[in-house]
């Protein structure tokens, strides 16, 4: 680590969070706490840096290096470009973030404290043919990963919206059922956006024997339970990167479907709230009544906050009833 | 000519300037596929059989271009449409798994212009299993 990084990394530290952070380079903190994330600049890249075969439009270029064994620089999610159709897209023009002191060739693997949330932090290892399963997965469910849901949509491969995600795939640590490695994630990110970067780094390690130091960190906007994405760094060590070097951002989307990353509720895109309300309640559907303007609201209508406690009214039955009670749907959750 | 190349379940080849994956077995197939003939191949590729290569190995950036009718090019990381038109027959491995991906194989196989004509799988040194596709002119 450079003495600049350095300084800016202690900087860091000590202003945005104030936290001892143990174990800058060399060996890892087996828990440690993350250190904050320097913000990003996202740049079009220009069509002379852009290979003519390449389906990565966009790069995602960090305005500074900082960060301790354990986390890179944390991705600010505003600054991320928007899901343009890719499951990935590269950060930093693919050079993940790792030091030459942590270039070693002893196996480990780590995985962040949950938060005061329950969320997961960066997850990091070098990944050697030693920790690598020989046995096959157990079942996971049990974990509850922040922001879970079990939903089901007939457009999703399998049908389930959410998996649990393994920040670093079983098939590289044999980590099971771990809460500090699994985020709720959907179809698309765990098959389309991780799980090939999982296969690439696999299939070198068992061919070669060689290490590959891996880091994946899972990317929240404030305080939202589910995450936006994951940062997914690696560099195959024996061979300096010539074999495996990637740093990319994987979405935590599914086309198609609506999500909402503070809750882990989804929906239908292009369908209102309370469609969806409806075609999940069908007959039995229950509403916010306003007895006082005669509107009748899906419970999580933002106006229903704004009601008065003397005139609201739970009501669970069919909407045509209430509309021959008098009562007009809201305009703003279309019920 | 006759083409060889691996590719992935989205005919990927490469991605960050880096081959997705290779294959002790895979790279012996080739080899012994290519038997006494000439096996054509850029220094990108040949850093990968440095190691088995019992001399006939031609090494050449313009390889493509250089080959003859009947002998062997190991394709990784070059577009092959430019030379389409000299393309005797394609021998296409595919890993069966899916890797990241930004440069691909360019030849639209679904085409009528090729046929698929014999499919065969083996077992990688670290693939559990590799198919080989021979496409000939339709």
């Amino acid at each position: 680590m450079s003495v600049d990084k350095r300084k800016r990394f202690i900087l860091i530290c000590l202003t945005a969070f104030g936290l001892m952070i143990s174990g800058c380079a060399g060996e890892p903190s087996a828990e440690g706490d993350l250190a904050p994330g320097e913000r990003v600049s996202v740049e079009e890249r220009s069509a002379e840096e852009q290979s003519s075969e390449s389906d990565i439009g966009q790069t995602v270029r960090l305005s500074g290096q900082a960060g301790n064994v354990l986390a890179a620089d944390s991705l600010a999610v505003s600054e991320i470009p928007a899901y343009s159709g890719f499951p990935y897209i590269s950060v930093n023009d693919n050079i993940p973030l790792f030091t030459d002191e942590e270039l070693v060739q002893n196996s480990f693997e780590t995985y962040s404290k949950l938060d005061g949330l329950g969320r997961c932090g960066a997850a990091y290892a070098n990944v050697g043919t030693d920790l690598m399963p020989d046995e096959k997965r157990g079942s996971i469910g049990k974990v509850k990963p922040s922001g879970w849901h079990s939903v089901e949509y007939d457009m999703v491969e399998g049908n389930s919206l959410y998996n649990r995600c393994h920040l670093i795939g079983y098939q590289l640590t044999a980590e099971n059922a771990n809460e500090k490695n699994l985020i709720t994630g959907t179809r698309y990110l765990n098959t389309e956006g991780m799980l090939p970067f999982e296969n690439m780094v696999a299939d070198y390690v068992k061919e070669t024997k060689n290490h590959v130091l891996y880091r994946v960190t899972p990317i929240f906007e404030g305080d939202n339970l589910v995450a936006g994405g994951v940062q997914m760094e690696a560099m195959s060590v024996e061979d300096k990167g010539e074999g495996i070097l990637f740093h990319v951002y994987c979405y935590n989307v599914q086309p198609g479907i609506s999500i909402d990353y503070a809750t882990g509720e989804s929906r239908l895109e292009n369908v209102t709230a309370g469609q969806q309300d409806r075609a999940d309640g069908a007959a039995e559907t229950r509403y916010i009544l306003n007895t006082n303007t005669q509107k009748f609201h899906v419970p999580s209508c933002s106006s229903v906050k704004q009601m008065k406690k003397a005139n609201t009214e739970e009501y669970t039955g069919d909407r045509d009833d209430l509309a021959s009670m008098g009562y007009e749907p809201c305009k703003r959750c279309n019920p | 000519m006759i083409v060889v190349a691996v590719v992935d379940d989205n005919m990927g080849m490469m991605f960050n300037k880096r081959r997705q994956s290779k294959d002790r077995a895979l790279r012996e197939r080739i080899l012994a596929l290519a038997g006494k003939g000439k096996l054509w191949m850029n220094e990108y590729t040949y850093q990968q059989f440095s190691d088995c290569d019992t001399g006939g190995i031609q090494v050449d950036p313009d390889f493509l271009d250089k080959a003859g009718g009947g002998e062997f090019c190991f394709v990784e990381n070059d577009s092959v449409v430019p030379c389409a038109k000299d393309i005797e027959k394609i021998i296409l491995y595919r890993w069966n798994r899916k890797y990241p991906a930004d440069f691909r194989f360019d030849i639209n196989l679904e085409d009528s212009e090729w046929k698929l004509a014999e499919t065969r799988e083996f077992t990688g040194s670290s693939h559990e299993k590799i198919t080989e596709e021979v496409y000939v002119r339709g």
